[in-house]
């Protein structure tokens, strides 16, 4: 038979058996202890009345103590950060690794990545902690512009939330260039009369180039008066190349440059596209006009072969 | 179709665990007004945390240790814990703001081993909430005070020994001795 424990060594066992958390042997070595030790007994029997008393301090009132106020408050901060937190995820594309985020505005960046490691202190830099990576909130997102990359869909009729967007002058600049439809064209000058600048070329062509939503503000629609591509953010012309043959606009290999001699063209102001040798509109600068790379798709935007030289009836060969 | 984010699954997490990491900041702190903004706080970064919780985590042991880590940095400053004490010092012999007389009368016992516990160090004092008011268990209380269960457990017993003899001090606890 195992000696009694002492006072001492059945201290912490007595707390235990009294808010009934002890083990067996602990629980029989109390039992043995006090059946023995009266001052015991009483302690135990002390931690027993204690425990209930403990047990009523989860249902008394605590003073002053009405968490009302802070809750109300804390549903108007966590509107606010809602409102102000952008969900992203990375993502493999055609067109390279791509990241995609977005608020509960709408899409707030599409961006061509070399590393993630890069691509995600950019955005802590931009965001703070406000960007959370939440691949799930912009999957919806990434497969609505995959199916765009692969010719599945020609309309990214996503709500778009310009927050990173820098100042009014480029905010007017992305507005316009959004309205570019699928398979036009037109110069950075076409931008800057479009936004009744039309001397700004060189700060639209900028603005351009900070495109905070490439593909879904079409920039890439966007090219030099001489019709040559110019840049696409940063180094990556060739995949402006690839966005513009995948909406059919022919586009010369060698000289990276567009055709004009096969596009149809919209002079400004006008509701009626023409092929190329329709009067003198083949002179006019490409500022003033738009270029579509197929009647298709300046027929999807409500317009109509010109009654002169017929695009219809005289299609350029593709 | 684009996930709703309107739909705010945090919204539940707030309406089922504010209300208790309130009570549990108000006895943390010891005071109200620090609870207000602690508790926000504990929210707030609960939120910008919570997608990249694992699905199957505890919410409310994980809640508590966001709390008990706010509370920690908060009474890291020597100054503010130094105030804490003479507030409850303060508080055990005349009612502070915090404690007013009327509900006093109704929960003495209460108010009184609230009182005990407000200055009880602060291990001992949050492990002693989380364990005798929340009824976390000893594996949750560890996480939250970064140390084991068997701390933890320790850290209760502590506390309970301490309030135990203030009462007896105090003549609450009293059982009659058999001649």
């Amino acid at each position: 038979m195992n000696a009694i424990p002492t006072c001492r060594e059945v201290e912490r066992d007595l707390v235990a058996v009294a808010a009934g958390e002890a083990g067996a042997t602990e629980a029989r070595g109390v039992e043995r202890h006090v059946a023995v030790c009266r001052d015991c007994r009483d302690e135990l029997e002390r931690y027993r009345v204690l425990e209930g008393m403990v047990t009523d301090l989860r249902r008394a009132p605590l003073a002053e103590a009405d968490p009302t106020l802070s809750r109300a408050e804390l549903e108007a901060r966590l509107a606010d950060i809602r409102s102000r937190m952008v969900s992203y995820g990375i993502f493999p594309s055609p067109l390279g690794k791509i990241l995609i985020a977005r608020s509960e505005l709408g899409v707030s960046m599409v961006r061509y990545i070399d590393s993630e490691a890069s691509a995600k202190a950019y955005l802590a830099r931009l965001a703070g902690d406000e960007a959370v990576e939440d691949p799930a909130a912009v999957e919806a997102t990434y497969r609505e512009l995959l199916d765009y990359l692969n010719a599945r869909g020609t309309r990214l009729s996503w709500p778009l939330d310009l927050r990173w967007a820098q100042g009014d002058f480029q905010r007017r600049v992305l507005a316009v260039t959004a309205q570019l439809p699928y398979g036009a064209v037109t110069s950075y000058g076409g931008i800057a009369r479009r936004i009744g600048a039309p001397a700004s070329v060189r700060a639209v062509a900028q603005a351009l180039r900070h495109n905070p939503i490439p593909i879904a503000i079409p920039c890439h629609r966007v090219i030099g008066s001489g019709g040559d591509l110019t840049g696409y953010a940063g180094t990556r012309i060739g995949l402006k190349e690839r966005l513009l043959s995948l909406e059919g606009v022919p586009v010369g290999h060698r000289a990276r440059k567009i055709e004009r001699g096969h596009m149809y063209i919209l002079a400004e102001g006008e509701v009626e596209y023409c092929v190329p040798s329709c009067g003198d509109i083949s002179r006019k600068p490409l500022a003033e006009v738009t270029l579509f790379g197929s009647r298709q798709h300046a027929e999807a935007v409500g317009l109509s072969p010109c009654t002169s030289c017929r695009p219809d009836l005289h299609p350029l060969s593709a | 179709m684009v996930r709703d984010m309107t739909e705010d699954p945090f919204e539940t997490v707030v309406a089922a665990h504010h209300a208790e990491i309130h009570r549990y900041l108000v006895r943390a702190t010891s005071r109200p007004s620090e609870a207000d903004d602690l508790s926000q706080e504990t929210f707030v970064r609960a939120y910008k945390a919570y997608r990249a919780l694992p699905p199957d985590a505890n919410v409310r042991a994980w809640l508590f240790a966001i709390a008990t880590n706010l509370c920690r940095n908060h009474f890291r400053s020597e100054g503010r814990r130094r105030q804490a004490m003479a507030l409850a010092a303060a508080g055990a012999s005349e009612s502070g703001p915090s404690w007013p007389e009327g509900e006093a009368i109704a929960n003495q016992t209460s108010v009184r081993i609230d009182r005990i516990v407000t200055a009880l160090p602060f291990k001992q004092r949050l492990a002693f909430t989380m364990r005798k008011v929340h009824e976390l268990d000893y594996e949750a209380i560890g996480r939250s005070l970064e140390c084991s269960a068997e701390s933890a457990r320790a850290h209760v017993f502590q506390a309970l020994r301490k309030i135990r003899r203030e009462l007896d001090d105090l003549d609450v606890v009293h059982t009659e001795r058999q001649p």
